[in-house]
């Protein structure tokens, strides 16, 4: 079998990861070839839209698990294939010189026992480092039940190491991945964060310590395959983040690839609305200092389809508005809808040199549209007298256009309660909603 | 007449330099002095011919000097800074609204740098950050191809991107020989034997490629088309990440052109 066809094999059953992110680390180059960015690099975009910045291969997609959502499960009868670890170096170091990529990431599925095939994935990454001194950035997986002197080998070589928790649920394990148990999960993530903090002492010691998986640790949970609620994801993403130290949680919509009469029926649509919403709430955990109480409840334990979180929380919290943008504090800047985290920043820094009226606050990227309800400015000293209908209906999110009414019905069908908010007739917003 | 009232009337003059920074501080120079406000500032390379009269503004290293001496002094080193970025910038009459920036600035002193909300300073911000974002794109769009050991890449960015992505390709490939054609500006960085350099250019024609690199550019393409999930499918989200006017210099895109 030629390198094209191992490509093209290997990228098939890998492309369903949705980490492909280059960031954290910064090493600048050394003697060798390439460096890292702090901030990550997207080198291209696919026909789907997600950014391509490494090399998202399978060692091989060889199998001896079943996990029922899975291509590759040995159960699937699918042509297989392996990189051996010559190869897939070669290949790695050809992308990169013609900055294709920024690095490898580096996925397996699970060939005779999991000890073997971490070894195989091993044998590429220190091909990569010591042979060709490769100073780009490695996200490796570890294989669930592999030897703990593999996991610390493995992080040696790479800036990212990631154990997938796959699905939201112990229950949902059980039932869809019978070859994984929780505990054959949370061990390799409890000694990747040990190791690291380990590692933190040693490099104050000795500053030439190696470096254990220097980008952190993280993992992904695919979302929509089992009936798990926002409320329940959220819950755990946030438990993750906190027990082990994880630098991200990826949620990936659910992608029939099999018939199963365990899964979704197979002309299911991913719920990428659904997957949105979780990406924009994580954010707001990490970035926003939202606690998940603040965002979902276990009343409505699932999103508001119409508004993004941050919207949601507004507008159900009018006690804390309108915020005078030219005396709040950043965080409670960062609360009002239509003001990042940018233009905060921006706000801060130059109020101090003169008060901002509408016109300054929209050359400092603020979204005055949906802002407008929820601020006083020098122009505007004592707020918007508005309704809820016109505020809602400036806050309606305008990607659930882009991401399709069908999402819309997926939710609705297979979701629990959420509130639409009153006011707004959807009819004239050129949505059906079909409950 | 006070620095800060010189912008308040245009005169009926232009003028004309050499289309380089030292150049354009000769312009504010003379711009002070005579107290002055042209109604244009224009390079002589990209000038078209006009009726209104245009004065030559002839370069001056020892005034050009004393002008850039001056900003970090009566403005603020940042001050400095943001005109040597705008000024690479694709800012529509970039000259003009940093002369005007200028005379604002060594009237009202370092505060103006911050005052990011003011109709003059906000356009010259956004031209900053378009500049970073370019560049910030273009370490990873630019494609390079193996020319015998030698890899070349061509980019044709709005901004003049050379100087600063150079830094952040001679650290990824400090060990190989490199060179970055930019089509629109017609120049070059050249990386040699560890030593750098960024010159004009004319046109220029590239050898045939070789088997292996047409070998390893079907391997990209066909990782590109496989790693997309087609149940996923939003060109509309590619194209707002990656605007089209890349497309031309990235080998996974040509096709789709
Ligand atoms: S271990 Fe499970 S998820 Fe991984 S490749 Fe095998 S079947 Fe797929």
């Amino acid at each position: 079998m030629d390198i094209l066809e191992k490509l093209t094999i290997l990228t098939e059953g890998a492309k369903y990861d949705a980490a492909c992110t280059s960031s954290g680390a910064q090493r600048p180059g050394q003697k060798g070839l390439g460096n890292t960015l702090k901030a990550g690099c997207c080198h291209s975009f696919s026909a789907d839209g997600r950014c391509i910045s490494l090399l998202k291969v399978l060692q091989t997609n060889y199998c001896v698990y079943d996990c029922k959502y899975c291509v590759n499960r040995v159960s699937n009868e699918v042509v297989r294939a392996a990189f051996t670890p010559a190869e897939l170096a070669e290949l790695t170091i050809q992308f990169y010189r013609r900055n294709y990529i920024e690095g490898l990431f580096l996925s397996s599925g699970v060939h005779i026992n999991p000890d073997h095939t971490m070894e195989q994935m091993i044998k590429t990454i220190e091909l990569l480092r010591y042979s060709y001194n490769f100073g780009g950035y490695i996200h490796a997986k570890t294989i669930p039940g592999a030897a703990p002197e593999l996991v610390q080998r493995l992080g040696l070589a790479a800036d990212r190491l990631s154990v997938n928790i796959e699905l939201p649920s112990e229950a949902s394990l059980k039932l869809l991945a019978p070859h994984k148990s929780k505990q054959a999960i949370l061990k390799p993530m409890a000694q990747i964060r040990d190791g690291q903090s380990e590692n933190k002492q040693d490099l104050i010691k000795y500053r030439h310590a190696p470096h254990f998986a220097a980008a952190g640790q993280a993992t992904q949970m695919i979302i929509g395959a089992t009936p798990e609620s926002d409320y329940q994801i959220m819950k755990l993403a946030f438990g993750l983040y906190k027990q082990y130290a994880l630098k991200r949680v990826f949620y990936s919509a659910y992608i029939p690839a099999v018939e199963d009469n365990l899964l979704p029926a197979c002309d299911t649509k991913p719920p990428l609305l659904r997957e949105h919403r979780l990406y924009q709430a994580d954010f707001l955990l990490r970035q926003y200092k939202f606690t998940v109480d603040e965002i979902i409840s276990e009343q409505t334990p699932n999103f508001n389809p119409y508004l993004d979180p941050k919207c949601n929380w507004a507008i159900n919290n009018m006690q804390y508005f309108p915020v005078d943008v030219n005396k709040a504090c950043l965080e409670e800047l960062l609360r009002v809808p239509g003001i990042g985290p940018v233009s905060a920043r921006r706000i801060i820094t130059s109020r101090r040199h003169s008060k901002l009226g509408l016109p300054e606050l929209k050359r400092l990227g603020v979204v005055l549209k949906r802002a407008r309800y929820f601020i006083l400015a020098a122009d505007l000293p004592v707020g918007l007298k508005s309704d809820k209908e016109s505020a809602l209906k400036a806050l309606l999110d305008p990607t659930i256009h882009s991401l399709g009414v069908e999402q819309l019905t997926l939710f609705d069908t297979t979701q629990g309660e959420w509130a639409l908010p009153p006011a707004v007739t959807i009819d004239g917003l050129g949505l059906t909603a079909t409950n | 007449m006070a620095l800060a009232d010189i912008i308040k009337q245009t005169s009926d003059k232009g003028y004309l330099y050499d289309g380089g920074l030292a150049g354009f501080f000769c312009c504010v120079y003379e711009s002070v002095y005579q107290r002055e406000l042209p109604y244009g500032i224009y390079a002589k390379y990209s000038h078209e011919p006009c009726l209104l009269p245009l004065k030559h503004i002839y370069t001056d290293i020892s005034k050009a000097g004393k002008v850039r001496a001056s900003i970090p002094k009566k403005i603020s080193a940042r001050a400095l800074q943001m005109v040597e970025n705008v000024f690479l910038s694709c800012l529509e009459e970039r000259e003009l609204a940093l002369l005007r920036f200028l005379l604002l600035g060594y009237s009202e002193g370092s505060n103006i740098t911050k005052q990011w909300g003011r109709a003059e300073i906000a356009p010259l911000l956004a031209a900053e950050r378009h500049l970073w974002g370019e560049c910030h794109l273009l370490q990873g769009f630019v494609r390079f191809s193996d020319h015998q050991g030698v890899l070349i890449a061509v980019i044709s960015p709005k901004n003049y991107v050379l100087p600063y992505i150079a830094g952040h390709f001679i650290n990824r490939y400090s060990s190989e020989n490199f060179m970055i054609y930019d089509k629109t500006h017609q120049a070059a960085l050249i990386y040699h034997d560890r030593r750098q350099d960024i010159i004009p250019v004319q046109d220029i024609e590239f050898p045939a490629l070789a088997a292996e690199e047409e070998e390893y550019r079907e391997l990209w393409k066909c990782f590109y088309h496989t790693v997309a999930i087609e149940e996923r499918a939003n060109p509309r989200c590619r194209m707002t990440h990656m605007p089209k006017r890349y497309w031309e210099n990235m080998t996974e895109m040509h096709d789709l052109l």
